[in-house]
This record gives structure tokens, sequence and C-alpha cells, in this order.
């Protein structure tokens, strides 16, 4: 049995002659709910497309349950459960074909935990999927990507649509996937507090690039908001190594530093400030920060730690 | 691979109730033909018999267009695939429906064309292979003809699948009328038919769905 459920070695993709995905290099363990985040067009769709073999990478290579993404057998699509953003689903099946379809194809289906899901979202079976709201699209897709009973579970924004009950039954839902052992999600978002409740595991896209890419309690002790006072002046030539953001008003400076630690407090200290408070960073925080267009943070100094 | 199958003839079940319909109306020109008092009137029922086959000559790719243009833009493989399906199963029972349409009109044609063979002997002898031979090469330019339309359709292009089947028809026809039933067309029509199969397979793996 692999040790990582999801491998990616340094992924190139260009589309149009426009870098989305630039030598991303990722591995996700096995039991792990790995969030991945990023802005609009920032490659996470495209990073699990191309996971499920539905795309093409220009270079390098991705594995899924150890199997080269371009060779996924139907066995180990068998073991995947997939939603993907905006729900493809077959328009004009009404959902009980749908079901039926999806019945018929899956290698293992749990019809006791489905038809537990089909009530608890009260989907009905008569309507055409066109015919149903986005949210209960959503929950649809996620009640057929759960019945399969999946090793890993590919969720691409699936919350979009849903309302906050929906939403917190989705989380508790993915909770549940995750206890049975060995199970292990995937999952991309923009609601942050979803992520935020549920990922022990953190990876942040900006610019094509992988910025982050650790545990989320770790990601929350590393990056540090500052709020520094000066006696009398800022200084104007501070220098203190991975500063992701600075920002200065009067004697005030507020710093978000990656990787906090004694030294760069010594070093913070040689320019005498009268006041250094740390400011509480909620992953929101974080994330805006690392997704500033002039971030400095280094992919390679984010692993090691 | 049997539900993937079910799947499409429910999807496409439309064309198989047309083969139905016109594999019934060839038979009841055909029969009607044979039975007809008057042999010098009989050539009625031929050009009867032409706009059917015509018909059916842009049904195949029709279906085939059909098949492939209603995946891409409802999305279906990349549903399927979400599933435990490969794209080749997806293709591989696509092409099997076709085959399965195209004997739909085949079959029952070739069972009434060998009862009367027997029922009326033709009055000068003629080759006693005419009958497997004509249902042979029919399969191969229906299933040519269905291959088209496979390719085409898997295009963003309406036009496209519309021309190239008027466009098979053109070169078809004649080249049957030219050469006959003669294993040279089987073997012309084979080429193009691996061929056509092979480009579809190579667009179907490699497009992003």
């Amino acid at each position: 049995m692999a040790e990582f459920v999801v491998e990616v070695q340094n992924l190139v993709k260009y589309f149009d002659g426009r870098c989305v995905l630039d030598g991303i290099n990722l591995k996700v363990p096995r039991g792990c709910i790995y969030g991945l985040l990023g802005r609009n067009a920032s490659g996470k769709t495209t990073i699990i497309r191309i996971l499920l073999g539905h795309e093409r990478p220009t270079r390098g290579q991705t594995f899924l349950l150890g199997t080269d993404s371009a060779n996924l057998s139907a066995k180990i699509h068998g073991r995947i459960g997939y939603v993907a953003e905006g729900h493809h689903l077959i328009q004009n099946y009404r959902v009980g074909r749908l079901v039926k379809l999806c019945k018929g194809l899956s290698l293992r289906w749990n019809d006791k935990f489905f038809k537990s899901l089909m009530e608890t979202f009260r989907l009905p079976m008569d309507r055409r999927v066109r015919d149903l709201s986005m949210g209960m699209r959503a929950q649809l897709n996620l009640s057929l990507a759960m019945a399969v009973d999946p090793e890993l579970l590919i969720l691409d924004d699936p919350t979009l649509g849903l309302d906050t009950v929906a939403r917190r039954q989705f989380l508790e839902l993915a909770i549940d996937v995750i206890q049975k052992q060995g199970r292990t999600i995937l999952f991309c978002s923009h609601i942050l507090s979803d992520v935020e409740r549920i990922a022990d595991r953190i990876g942040i896209f900006a610019a094509g690039k992988l910025v982050v890419d650790c545990p989320l309690e770790e990601l929350k002790t590393r990056v540090r908001k500052l709020r520094v006072i000066f006696a009398e002046t800022i200084p104007q030539n501070l220098y203190l190594p991975e500063i992701v953001n600075l920002q200065s008003q009067g004697r005030e400076m507020i710093i978000t530093v990656v990787n906090w630690n004694r030294q760069k407090e010594a070093i913070l200290e040689t320019y005498k400030p009268s006041s250094c408070t740390e400011l509480p960073m909620t992953l929101e925080d974080i994330f805006i920060e690392c997704t500033r267009p002039n971030a400095t943070i280094q992919p390679a100094e984010k692993q090691e730690i | 691979m049997f539900t993937l199958i079910k799947r499409e003839i429910e999807d496409h079940l439309v064309y198989f109730i047309g083969a139905i319909i016109i594999s019934a109306v060839l038979i009841a020109l055909l029969t009607s033909a044979m039975y007809y008092d008057d042999p010098g009137e009989r050539p009625v029922f031929v050009v009867l018999s032409f706009p059917v086959i015509i018909v059916l000559i842009i049904g195949f790719p029709g279906m085939g267009a059909s098949q492939m243009y209603t995946d891409r833009s409802r999305k279906i493989s990349t549903f399927l695939t979400g599933l435990p399906v490969t794209r080749c199963q997806i293709l591989t029972a696509r092409i099997i429906t076709g085959i399965l349409a195209i004997l739909v009109v085949l079959v029952p044609l070739t069972v009434t064309g060998t009862i009367l063979w027997r029922l009326f002997a033709p009055p000068i002898p003629i080759f006693p292979g005419l009958i497997f031979d004509l249902s042979v090469v029919t399969f191969l330019m229906g299933f040519a003809c269905y291959c088209l339309g496979l390719q085409t359709g898997w295009t963003t292009s309406r036009i496209t699948p519309t021309l190239g089947s008027i466009i098979l028809t053109c070169i078809f026809v004649p080249l049957i009328i030219v050469k006959g039933f003669s294993t040279q067309i089987k073997i012309i029509l084979l080429l193009f038919i691996i061929a056509s199969l092979i480009r579809t397979w190579q667009k179907f793996k490699h497009t992003a769905l």
C-alpha cells in the first residue's frame, strides 16, 4: 500500500502559452485531509483534473493511489470518489436513473449509506438533474461520491452553492469519512473557515507555484503578524529575512514574517522597538498574505519546515 | 460494459426505432416487389427504396456524430470517468452500440433476402454468395459512415459532421457502383474504418474532458 495517496512530481502545465502550474511538487499522505487553496484561476482545478487523467500535463508526472494518472484503470477509479467543480452530472437524466447508472458502474456501493444521505438531503428521485437547484446538485454529487465508499475523496469546491446547514452536514460527512481508517480527502475550497475546520494539511497556490505545503497547525505557528512600535521614527533600512508583507504608518509597523524564530527576534531587537506584539492570524489572514503578488515565500524553505 | 452499452442504447433509442422502421419498410418493399404480378413494374419498388437507403446512409453518421456531440456538450465522459470507467470502455461501448444499430437494420434484411432467394429462384443463374457479399459490403459501408460520424462528432462544429457524411456518401456510392461488391471494396472500406477508428480513439483519448 502506497504511503502517499497523491503524488505530484515537477508538474508544469501551460494553457495557450500561459503557465498555470509551474514545477509543482506535492505529496498527500494516507489518512490526511488536504486542503488546496488559491485564488481564482490559480490552478487548483487543473491539478485535480490532471490527477484524474482528465487533462494532460505539459511536463511532469502525477500519481493517484500509486498509479500514474495517465494510466488509471477502472479499478483505481473505483477507489476514488470525485466531486467536480460545477457538478458535472448528466443534466437530462432523472436522479433515479443517474443513481442507477452510478450503482451499476461502481465496484463498491454502500446502499444503506447512500439512502441515508438521500434522506438527509431530501433529494427527489423523480426530478431531472437540470431541474435541481445548485445546492441540490452539489448534495447529489456528494452523495454519489460518498456511496462508493472511497479510499480517496477528491472534492473540487464541493460546498459551492450549499446553504449553511448543508455545508455543516457536508463537513460532518467528510469527518465521518476520514474517521474510517486509511481514508484520504483532497479538497479545494474558497470558504477558508471550512478548510480551517477540517483540513490537517494545507497547500496554497499563488502564481502557478505551491507556496505553502505543510500541516495547518504548523502553518499557523510559522506565519506571524507583528505590530512593532518604535520610539521615534521607523527605521528606513529594516531588514528581516522572509518578510511577506510590511506596512508602516507613523511609528507603527505591521510585519508579516515567515518562520518566526529567536534569530529573527534578535535581529528585530537590534532596531530597538519600544514594543512588539503579535497579532492573531486566521487561515484567511495567512492566505491573503501568502497570495499577495509580491509575497516572497520560497516553496523549498516552506517544505523543509 | 453492459451498463455502458445499455446507457448508450437508452440515450440513442430514437436511432434504434428509426433502424427498425427503415428495416421494416425495406423488407415490405422487397417482399412486395417479389410478390408483384407484373415483373416489368418491379423497378418502381427499387426506386421507392432509394430515399429509404439515403436516410439510412445519413442516419449512421448522424448517430455517431450525435453520440459524440451529446457526450461533449453534456460532459458525459467527464462524469463517467469519475466512476470506475476508462475512456477506452466508454468508446468501446459506443462503437458496440453503433454496430448493434447497423445490425438491427441489416440482420432482418439479410434473413428476408435469403428466404426470398429460396422462394423465388432467379430465372438466370446468379453468384450464390451475392446476399452474403451484399450484406457484408452494406455493413462495412454503414459502419464506415458511423465511424466518420464518431470522428467528426467529437468536434464543436455542427457543420463538419453533416458535410462529412454527405461527402462520404458521394464517394462510396459511386465506388460501389463501379467496383461492385468485390473484395477490393471490402478492403477499401475496412482500411477506411481502421483509419477512422484510430483517429477517433486518438482524439477521444487525448482531449481534455
